[in-house]
């Protein structure tokens, strides 16, 4: 019997999650805020909580994510593309790419059916192809970010908005709500600009059935609609995206408390 | 019998003699940009020597239908010949680098120009290109000229020399202005017989072609020793000898046959092009081909490319498929 | 000239001497702190480091012991000769009693006064090195007499000119295509013309005998550079870093000299290879670096990263101007007579170079076989391409590159840098990602 935890700090939230012969059995999460070592702490009792274990039941720790190096109690660390690769095939075993669209920045990896990490791409220059442009553009619209997705459905066609940096398109959805255009469309709008930038860069990737999304952002419908359009291919979701950092780390960690045995 | 052990013993200390000289050049000889060449220079006087005596003394094994001095020189002649041929069947123009004795000339007056600080031209592109073409021609030239003369002398033993129609230039330009001087070094040490069957030698060939040719003989002869201050081997890139035995280099139907030739590994070849500067005879195939079997009809396999090529292992040769010599690192010459 | 091109147009602008002298004392100083922090953390990473390395320490700080040097050969009477790029013939600059140095710019901070006179998008070598001639920074370029500019990319057309209001510029043509005779023939003119200026500048005329002396001193140091880099074949005797570094002293350190320290550094490490005591783990994944040059020391950047990550990895190569390429290939002199020489050294500089700046019928091929010959010499498990941002040359080889390492299975990545230490984080997050991929593949 193997316990493990993995801990992926993002840039907006920890999350946690504990493995138990590699099967879920606890997950948490918490916002990062100004002392992100905290809130791993809180998420990790947390989740231990939930599990109904303490601190010595967990054979490895291992942490993933950009404050990897805030969790001074993590006994090894993986890359946020290795974690997605693990996850990707934890959850789709036949799954090849999966793409991580996070807070702040999205990433591509190739994955075998073991979930070996093979090859990657990072997206870490463009702001549109992360998680908080759509906060910004919902805040623009003055919706519910929540709402934006089934929003964005209703249209049928979208609006155009500005091609090249997506920043300026926060003054273009501006103009658009005065000239009268209808939320939906817009909305629809700002995701396949998101949806562009991703694809390019999965394209840059080269494109491998089955296609895996995972992070907060997978979560929105409307994002989601905008990707498989624009990729032309269908795309496969797990249940809880948001945790799939941190069930990636926490295999690793399986994996690495088995090799110690 | 006497005799034939004391023929027997002179030929054994001959061959330990000169392996002894091959081994002691490999392996006290420092310098890896001149090792190759070295050596090259001592098998080329070794076998100058061999060729000589071939031809002047040993005996021949039967008493032909047609006898005379004349005739038993044609046959000599003729095992020159057949030995040449199917060395190069097998190795390519070996004998052009190594066993030839003009060639021994040329690489002597190379020597010297270097010796003397004299620069050497190369030829441009354009005209070394040409000039190869026109080698064939040349060919083509002297074996119908050799046809001619033969049907103008219908005696049968003539044909045979008629048959060797491009040796007769190497033999004629070469033996012939020495003959003089091998007379005088004869008559000296008392070897009355040598001068003689030198004379035959060469008279045999000039009974067809008469005094003119002696006179064009000796012309370019020295031509060719003025030109090599200037050009790099400049007889052995028109040789007819050397030109016939070409053709198993040239046309991909022979290329396959000789089982020595060069061969380059190709990711190991930066292009640094020191091997196309370095060949005597300006190969450019050599820096051309990419990889395989880089040796052209114009190579004389003396070698010098694979021995001035920097990289380990970029240029080999190869033996009947293995290879028996790459290029070093002739940097690291105190170590080797 | 039109007098508006006359006077006052130069392309720096006039900058007050106290904002020069500041900036001069700050960008310094901190390039100091870089350079002993680089090699306090070589130090780390190498438990056992060799006592033979602290000479190539001290050598590499600019400010130091070199710069005096040059200082007290000027004063008696030597003339210094930059160059910014491996094509210029240091033979004929030794044969005629000068000095010869590489003026390249590493320091991050120069780039940002850079900006203020080109668009960030360009080169940042480029505008490093303008921005070190506006504070004078460089000691090198300072004491250069001429500066030799082989004009072999768009960036450095542009940079002879803006130096050129400064310092004595010679400009080179090297051709495109460089193996039609013709295009050798143009090189083979330029080299003649560096040649009388270099006499002309010096007052010493190139004979046979001192340049037959400099192509042995720098045959010889190529037998020493060849010597260090075949012991990387191997298990890591010696840490990327420290070899980078070493090869990196060659251009601007005194070559006779530096030939001596390698040859007994080699010593060392060749004990080291029979008691089998390594720098890394032999298991620690390969990597070859391959792209634009990463010059001392600021740009021991991604180099730092690979080999302090985690996993970490080592570098046991590199396709760069700036490492394993500056003196692999020897001049070969085939009779030495004045004009072989001289046509020895013109095509050893350019022929076997594989800088994408040439091209040819089949592309720029002898950059492929370089990499793929090194591959197997080294063992490599991986290769990082690294190009920093306006860099077009390389940039646009990537893609055929991809295709070859991807038939030979060699997994590779594109690393695309600036010059500035802010995104150190996102380096490291790819760096590491690609080591465990490698070290994964090392554990199948």
């Amino acid at each position: 019997m193997v316990i493990s935890a993995g801990i992926d700090m993002g840039v907006q939230r920890v999350k946690v999650a504990i493995l138990k012969d590699n099967q879920t059995i606890a997950q948490s999460q918490q916002f990062s805020g100004f002392e992100p070592t905290k809130a791993a702490e809180q998420a990790f009792e947390d989740a231990l909580n939930k599990a109904k274990l303490s601190r010595e039941d967990i054979q490895h720790v291992t942490a993933t994510g950009a404050g990897v190096d805030m969790v001074p109690f993590a006994d090894s660390t993986v890359s946020m593309m290795g974690a997605d690769a693990k996850a990707g095939a934890y959850f789709f075993p036949s799954a090849r790419t999966v793409i991580d669209v996070g807070a702040e920045d999205a990433r591509a990896v190739k994955c075998d059916e073991n979930g070996i990490l093979q090859d990657f791409v990072v997206n870490a220059r463009c702001a549109a192809g992360a998680g908080t442009f759509i906060e910004a553009m919902a805040r623009a619209l003055e919706v519910q970010m929540e709402d934006m997705g089934s929003l964005s459905l209703k249209a049928e066609r979208a609006s155009s908005i500005n091609a090249s940096c997506v920043i300026f398109a926060e003054s273009d959805v501006v103009s658009l709500i005065h000239r009268e255009e209808p939320k939906s469309e817009i909305a629809r709008a700002i995701f396949d600009a998101m949806a562009e930038r991703v694809s390019s860069m999965v394209r840059r990737l080269g494109l491998n059935a089955d296609v895996v999304l995972v992070g907060g952002v997978a979560k929105d419908v409307g994002f989601v609609d905008s990707l498989k359009r624009i990729l032309g291919i269908d795309i496969l979701i797990p249940e809880e995206p948001i945790y799939a950092g941190a069930v990636g780390a926490a295999l690793v960690a399986a994996k690495r408390a088995r090799r110690r045995q | 019998m006497w005799e034939l052990i004391s023929l027997v013993l002179l030929w054994v200390i001959a061959a330990g003699a000169v392996l002894a000289g091959t081994l002691a050049i490999w392996i006290w000889s420092r310098n890896l940009t001149r090792k190759m060449s070295l050596l090259r220079v001592f098998v080329q006087v070794i076998a100058t020597i061999a060729l000589f005596v071939v031809l002047l003394f040993i005996p021949l094994p039967w008493n032909p239908i047609l006898t005379g001095l004349t005739y038993s020189i044609a046959l000599r002649l003729t095992i020159v010949f057949v030995l040449i041929a199917v060395s190069t069947l097998v190795l390519g123009r070996f004998f052009c680098g190594w066993l030839c004795p003009y060639a021994l000339y040329m690489d002597l007056l190379s020597r010297l120009r270097k010796a003397l600080k004299i620069k050497y031209w190369n030829l441009p592109e354009r005209l070394n290109n040409a000039l190869d073409a026109l080698r064939y021609v040349l060919l083509a030239g002297i074996i119908v000229s050799a046809l001619v003369l033969g049907v103008l002398h219908p005696d049968v033993w003539r044909f045979v020399i008629m048959l060797m129609g491009p040796f007769k230039p190497l033999i004629i330009v070469f033996l012939t202005p020495i003959e003089p001087l091998v007379n005088q070094l004869g008559g000296t040490l008392g070897f009355e017989m040598w001068g003689t069957s030198f004379h035959d030698l060469s008279g045999t060939i000039h009974y067809f072609n008469g005094e003119l040719l002696i006179l064009i003989t000796w012309l370019v002869f020295f031509a060719f020793t003025a030109l090599s201050f200037m050009v790099r081997l400049s007889w052995c890139r028109f040789c007819p000898v050397g030109i016939t035995l070409s053709i198993v280099n040239r046309f991909r139907a022979f290329k396959w046959l000789p089982i020595m030739h060069i061969d380059k590994v190709e990711e190991k070849c930066t292009k640094c092009g020191i091997c196309k500067r370095v060949c005597p005879v300006q190969v450019t195939e050599v820096y051309d081909e990419k990889r395989g079997n880089v040796t052209a009809s114009k190579c004389i396999h003396c070698f010098r490319c694979v021995e001035m090529c920097p990289y380990e292992g970029c240029l080999n040769i190869k033996f009947a498929g293995k290879k028996i010599y790459k290029s070093k690192n002739w940097l690291k010459q105190e170590e080797e | 000239m039109a007098s508006e091109i006359e006077k006052g147009t130069k392309y720096i602008p006039e900058m007050a001497q106290s904002e020069i002298d500041e900036l001069k004392g700050s960008i310094k100083a901190a390039s100091i702190k870089v350079i002993e922090d680089n090699i306090e953390r070589m130090k780390k990473s190498w438990k056992n480091r060799p006592k033979a390395m602290e000479y190539f320490d001290e050598i590499s700080n600019f400010f130091g012991r070199r710069e005096k040097e040059i200082q007290e050969q000027k004063k008696a009477g030597k003339k210094v000769i930059g160059y910014s790029c491996i094509f210029a013939p240091i033979e004929l600059i030794l044969a005629a009693g000068a000095i010869p140095v590489r003026i390249g710019s590493g320091w991050y901070d120069t780039a940002k006064l850079g900006d203020r006179i080109m668009p960030v998008e360009i080169c940042p070598i480029i505008r490093s090195t303008v921005g070190a001639k506006m504070v004078s920074l460089s000691p090198y370029l300072e004491l250069s007499d001429a500066v030799v500019i082989p004009l072999t990319c768009d960036g450095r057309t542009k940079l002879s000119e803006i130096l050129s209001d400064y310092k004595t510029i010679w400009l080179m043509n090297p051709p495109r295509v460089k193996d039609d005779p013709h295009t050798l023939g143009m090189w083979k003119e330029e080299i003649q013309v560096i040649k009388e200026k270099i006499e002309k500048l010096t007052g010493n005329k190139i004979t046979r005998k001192n340049l037959k002396e400099a192509i042995e001193t720098m045959q010889n140091a190529t037998k020493a550079f060849r010597r260090l880099q075949d012991l990387r074949k191997g298990a890591p005797v010696i840490n990327g870093r420290d070899a980078m570094l070493v090869n990196q002293t060659s251009l601007w350190d005194d070559i006779g000299r530096w030939t001596q320290k390698v040859n007994e550094l080699c010593d060392e490490l060749e004990k080291r290879v029979e008691q089998k005591e390594y720098s890394s783990y032999p298991e620690t994944p390969r990597v070859m670096i391959t792209g634009t040059p990463m010059i001392w020391p600021d740009s021991w950047k991604v180099p730092n990263l690979i080999e302090e990550s985690n996993p970490q990895g080592v570098v046991v190569v590199d396709e760069q101007c700036s490492g394993d390429r500056i003196l692999y290939d020897p001049v070969g002199v085939d009779e030495w007579t004045m004009s072989d020489m001289v046509n020895a050294i013109s095509e050893r500089y350019i022929m076997a170079c594989t800088c994408p700046c040439f091209t040819s019928e089949h592309g720029n091929e002898d950059r492929i076989n370089w990499i793929i010959d090194r591959i197997k010499e080294y063992k490599v498990d991986g290769v990082i391409y690294y190009v920093v941002r306006g860099c077009i040359l390389y940039a646009m080889e990537y893609a055929r590159i991809k295709r070859i390492l991807d038939r030979m299975d060699i997994p590779v990545y594109y690393l695309d840098t600036e010059y500035t230490r802010e995104d150190v984080g996102q380096m490291k997050t790819r760096v590491e990602a690609f080591l465990e991929m490698l070290e994964a593949r090392v554990d199948i």
